[in-house]
């Protein structure tokens, strides 16, 4: 029987970006807050300075930052009849370990969804005719709409001090940025980050073939910055170390600068490194939850009762959590009821290698994650989509991410992939090199799913979590379509030699977990506003059990075109203004069944 | 293109040059230069030895108004130890030509350098700043003794930084340590303590913020002036081949 301790308002599991989110705002709410992170803790200061940080082979290759395949993994297949297998190494995906999570390693692209994003189904049926959607695609609204998530995206984008060109503020459009965004009530907190001249001729070619190029949204300062809970940003030196790595400078946005130093010293906070939730536990008639089981670093099993129980994992664990948990309705696939593990998504990558004459010098070494320049003519229905045989899309960027020795070597199409040919392509084409990405959507269908593995368990006897998964011809068709995009505006930039395109959702290719492709898993624990088919209401609360609440992408009804911590962040601020202004004095379930 | 844009990035160990290039030369690309001062700041050409000379014959007998640069800085482009006079010898051309053109426009203003830097042509600025960067290593001078727990607090934050104060690690841009990050960024290792205290207490008040971003002003209103002084102290300590060699 595991030690009870004593009861708790709050116990939230995770300390990422929306677990140390909540604490923030439920703490300054009078609530007493226990975080729980699997993890240990570290800090921005004297963990992620250079030199010691800048370790290409640690952090990019050896995913120092990230979890330990080894206590905890998953298992994939590319369809129900195959047998899954452990992931025993990361590769497409990269889920974080440790305060501030993957928050910690992101790239800090930090993006809105489109207006019509949210309400998906609605939106494509009343522009294209209710028969438009196919039946193999479990295209759904969100429940909650852009003008509800506004006042929240804008909130996270301060707490990061984005950088950025307003494209749409409440009275009209604006120059230089994304005219297709949704109305802003203000503009980002810093100016945008200045462009290289790879996205720069980029952009260049894409205004004149008609489209209109703006800078990528940046969670990294560009000057000295203050944000609204008081800490204080330096502004970034484009050194090429974002993705995969901590920031030492102050520059890139995470969890730990910008919410847990602000929330640290808090009287109703507290935070416990190295444990491992092992289970939600019920009460007797299930209909909420009595607080959860972990794990303590001396291998202690012990009970945190809870009034609420905030499930603040990555959207894969919070998944798997829910379902070694018995909270909600498994999905089955036979008979497609049920909805945890129900719509999993992935993102849809595709992209053009632009190689340059000597007259353009990249300098790629000088960059940052979200360091670019992007067009968003082809995401989401910026486009007409009559013709076109699929739904969704991506934007497409030219960034200047890193320039790092081992993982940045990029050579044309026929080099061979080894000996002094390729040494010499690598030389020659180094600093002559650009990079365009197609960043698409990935919409649910009733096949590819989440639940748990018949066979492997983890290191706590717990059943792996199986993931089934295969890119739908829908994802493949639109990959290929935007990749045309951006190979064409490749072709049209100036001093260019040679240009090669690929796409990882290429017809005839299975969906691979094995290279690295993008950690935006979405699903699995989908908001909405029909207990049928979503697992949480639009409040993000669970439908089976009023004080769970949870958080992070698994609530997308199905993937963006965009990267998923602003949105997903705009929604955990939506879930805890309700939290803090109607459940905590009522406890209830938010919405009717 | 900007003056500093042909001068080369000096690493400036003596015996590198003249005629030996370190580092990798990369043309600049004239189109875009005032809009990505960050990038492309490295260039394709040695400095000659007519412009060496030029920077020299400034030095030493001044040009024009403008009295000798060795009146303060010494003839090694070392200073004199007080802190007032910064150690020049072995900084990054780039760096030091930076530093004058923001002295003549005003950018970092100076009772003294501002009227010296103005009265210097645009290619007198410049090779006086390859010159200097361009020097041998004067010999090391014993330093005074302080006490281990003051050089102990100035070696955690430039090393560690302060999670506590939010403060980034100087070895974060100044190099593992200390010896800089050319072309933009200067040594601190071996540079006078005092000089660099005032420094950190005028990008604190504001009376300095000529570098990218104001960077340092963010970070100097996170010091305290112990904090200054003892990073300060450390780094006066730490050993850097650009400023000073052992007897041998």
């Amino acid at each position: 029987m595991a030690r009870r301790l004593a009861k708790t308002d709050v116990v939230i599991i995770g300390a990422g970006w929306t677990g140390l989110t909540a604490a923030y705002e439920l703490s300054h709410a009078g609530k007493r807050c226990i975080v729980l992170e699997r993890g240990s803790y570290r800090h921005d200061a004297d963990d992620f300075a250079a030199p010691k940080e800048h370790d290409e082979l640690k952090y990019a290759v050896h995913h120092a930052h990230m979890i330990n395949t080894r206590t905890e993994t998953l298992t994939f297949r590319n369809n129900s009849n195959q047998r899954a297998l452990p992931m025993r190494r990361l590769g497409s995906f990269l889920p974080g370990v440790g305060l501030g999570g993957a928050g910690i390693h992101w790239n800090g692209q930090l993006w809105r969804p489109l207006p019509s994003d949210l309400e998906m189904r609605s939106h494509y049926e009343s522009r294209y005719g209710a028969d438009f959607i196919p039946d193999d695609l479990n295209v759904q609204d969100w429940g909650v709409t852009y003008n509800e998530l506004e006042p929240h995206l804008d909130f996270y984008e301060k707490i990061c001090g984005t950088s950025g060109t307003s494209g749409q503020m409440a009275d009209g459009p604006r120059e230089g940025g994304n005219p297709f965004e949704g109305p802003r009530s203000t503009d980002y907190p810093n100016p945008p980050m200045r462009q290289p001249i790879g996205p720069t001729k980029f952009g260049e070619a894409a205004q004149k073939l008609g489209y209109h190029p703006f800078p990528m949204p940046a969670a990294n300062a560009t000057k000295e910055y203050t944000n609204p809970y008081g800490a204080k940003l330096h502004p970034c030196t484009y050194c090429g170390f974002c993705e995969r790595f901590g920031c030492g400078y102050y520059a890139k946005a995470d969890p730990i600068i910008c919410v847990y130093d602000q929330i640290k010293n808090h009287e109703n906070f507290e935070i416990r490194f190295k444990a491992q939730v092992l289970r939600v536990e019920k009460s007797d008639d299930g209909k909420t939850a009595t607080g959860v089981t972990y794990l303590t670093d001396a291998g202690e099993e012990v009970f945190q009762p809870a009034d609420i129980v905030c499930m603040n994992a990555y959207g894969l664990w919070n998944a798997h959590l829910m379902l070694v948990s018995g909270l909600g309705k498994p999905y089955d696939p036979k008979t497609r009821s049920g909805t945890v593990g129900r719509n999993y998504a992935y993102q849809t990558m595709a992209g053009v290698n632009v190689f340059f004459d000597d007259q353009v010098v990249t300098n790629p070494f000088m960059g940052a994650g979200a360091l670019g320049t992007v067009i968003d003519d082809f995401n989401g229905d910026n486009f007409d989509h009559s013709n076109l045989g699929f739904l969704g899309g991506g934007y497409i960027a030219c960034t200047q991410t890193n320039g790092r020795p081992i993982n940045y070597q990029p050579t044309p199409d026929g080099t061979p992939a080894w000996g002094a040919d390729w040494k010499r392509a690598v030389r020659e084409n180094y600093l002559h090199h650009a990079s365009l990405t197609v960043h698409g959507s990935s919409m649910a269908t009733p096949v590819n799913y989440l639940d748990l593995d018949p066979t492997w368990k983890d290191a706590y006897g717990r059943p792996l979590l199986r993931m089934t998964f295969n890119f739908p011809e829908n994802d493949r068709r639109m990959a290929d379509y935007v990749m045309g995009k951006a190979h064409e505006i490749a072709r049209n930039m100036e001093n260019v030699k040679s240009t090669s395109a690929s796409n990882r959702a290429a017809e005839g290719s299975d969906y691979s977990i094995v290279p690295y492709q993008t950690t935006h898993n979405t699903g699995g624990t989908v908001m909405g506003t029909d207990p049928a088919t979503s697992v949480v209401n639009r409040f993000g609360q669970m439908w089976d059990h009023h004080n769970v609440f949870v958080f992070g992408a698994g609530l997308f009804p199905q993937n963006l075109g965009y990267n998923p911590t602003g949105p997903l962040m705009g929604v955990a601020y939506w879930t805890l203004e309700h939290m803090k202004n109607d459940y905590i004095a009522n406890p209830r379930p938010l919405m009717d069944a | 293109m900007n003056t500093r844009h042909r001068l080369l990035i000096c690493f400036a160990l003596a015996a590198f040059l003249p005629g030996h290039v370190t580092g990798q030369a990369i043309p600049v690309d004239q189109s875009y230069d005032t809009a990505r001062d960050l990038f492309n700041m490295t260039v394709d050409t040695p400095p000659d030895p007519a412009m060496l000379a030029r920077g020299q014959a400034i030095a030493t007998h001044g040009a024009g108004d403008v009295q000798s640069c060795i009146t303060c800085h010494s003839v090694g482009g070392q200073g004199d130890g007080s802190g007032s006079f910064p150690r020049l010898t072995g900084q990054p051309a780039w760096y030091l030509d930076k530093q004058l053109d923001d002295y003549t426009s005003g950018a970092r203003p100076d009772d003294l350098m501002t009227t010296v830097a103005q009265s210097l042509s645009e290619d007198d600025r410049a090779a006086v700043s390859a010159y200097y960067a361009s020097l041998a290593a004067p010999l090391r001078v014993a330093r005074g003794q302080l006490p281990v727990n003051e050089i102990q607090k100035g070696a955690a934050i430039a090393r560690a930084g302060s999670p506590e104060k939010g403060l980034p690690a100087c070895t974060n841009c100044h190099g593992p340590d200390g010896t800089g990050n050319p072309p933009s960024v200067p040594y601190l290792a071996g540079q006078y303590a005092n000089y660099m205290v005032l420094q950190l207490d005028r990008w604190r008040r504001g009376k300095r913020g000529n570098d990218f971003g104001g960077m340092m002003s963010a970070i100097a209103r996170k010091m305290t002036p112990e904090d200054m002084r003892a990073i300060s102290e450390y780094y006066e300590r730490v050993a850097n081949p650009l400023t000073t060699k052992d007897p041998e």
